[in-house]
């Protein structure tokens, strides 16, 4: 941990809150997109976080040096939701199967509505996180004058 | 039966010769962690600027990154100022020495 430790936590947690909020918007967008590159209605992303782990002394020491940040969140990877997709019976629509249902998204926008309001207070939480740490440096900083 | 102590010794032998050795090594002196500093502060200046470039010309970059980097620009530099006033403060005080 050194100076900034706590500054590089934070930004990765800003980030990863950020990118929860894009997937949301996302979703949100593709409510009822029944065309895709992988074929046939848009599924639901989800994110998955990793915490990096907190380094042991012998490994803080050398990453001291290079200046990787330790602790905080990395996105690991974009899953799809495996949920059911609804079905409605659209029998005019040209994605509707033989017996006329069109498969639609697994996106209820009340789920991600609570998702994005999720996402917006956890960046203020780490956003909040970023302020206290700048003042405790610069309370530091004072001790010298 | 009584174990011998081993005598105290002040200083081991190792301990003192590294000791005159970082001595005799670092012949730079407090001047060239100073520069040392600065320089590490104009690295973290410049990435600041790439990155707020990055952000203002759209090229994808986080905010939160730039503004983090500008951050810990500004910090380190108030740190830097406030060594340097240290310094020259001691400066000041041993050149009006009376003697």
């Amino acid at each position: 941990m050194n100076l900034f430790g706590m500054l590089e936590m934070s930004g990765s947690a800003l980030g990863a809150e950020r990118w929860r909020a894009e997937v949301v918007a996302a979703n949100m967008a593709n409510g009822e997109t029944t065309r895709t590159a992988q074929g046939g209605a848009y599924r639901r992303q989800l994110l998955v976080f990793r915490a990096q782990p907190m380094p042991r002394f012998p490994l803080m020491l050398a990453r001291l040096r290079k200046g990787v940040a330790d602790g905080g969140v990395r996105v690991e990877r974009v899953v799809a939701d495996a949920s059911p997709m609804p079905v409605r019976y659209q029998p005019g629509h040209p994605d509707a199967d033989s017996a006329g249902y069109v498969t639609y998204p697994n996106v209820n926008p009340v789920m991600e509505m609570a998702d994005l309001l999720s996402a917006v207070r956890a960046y203020q939480l780490n956003a909040a996180a970023v302020q206290a740490a700048k003042s405790m440096i610069q309370q530091s900083l004072q001790i010298l004058s | 039966m009584s174990t011998p102590i081993s005598p105290l010794r002040i200083l081991p032998a190792e301990m003192q010769s590294a000791a005159l050795g970082s001595s005799s090594v670092s012949g730079g002196g407090f001047a060239d962690t100073l520069r040392g500093a600065m320089d590490e502060i104009g690295q973290l200046q410049s990435s600041a600027e790439t990155k707020v470039a990055g952000v203002l010309e759209g090229h994808g970059a986080d905010v939160h990154t730039a503004l983090i980097a500008v951050e810990k620009a500004d910090l380190s530099f108030q740190l830097m100022m406030q060594v340097r006033n240290k310094i020259v403060a001691a400066y000041q005080q041993v050149s009006q020495m009376q003697f």
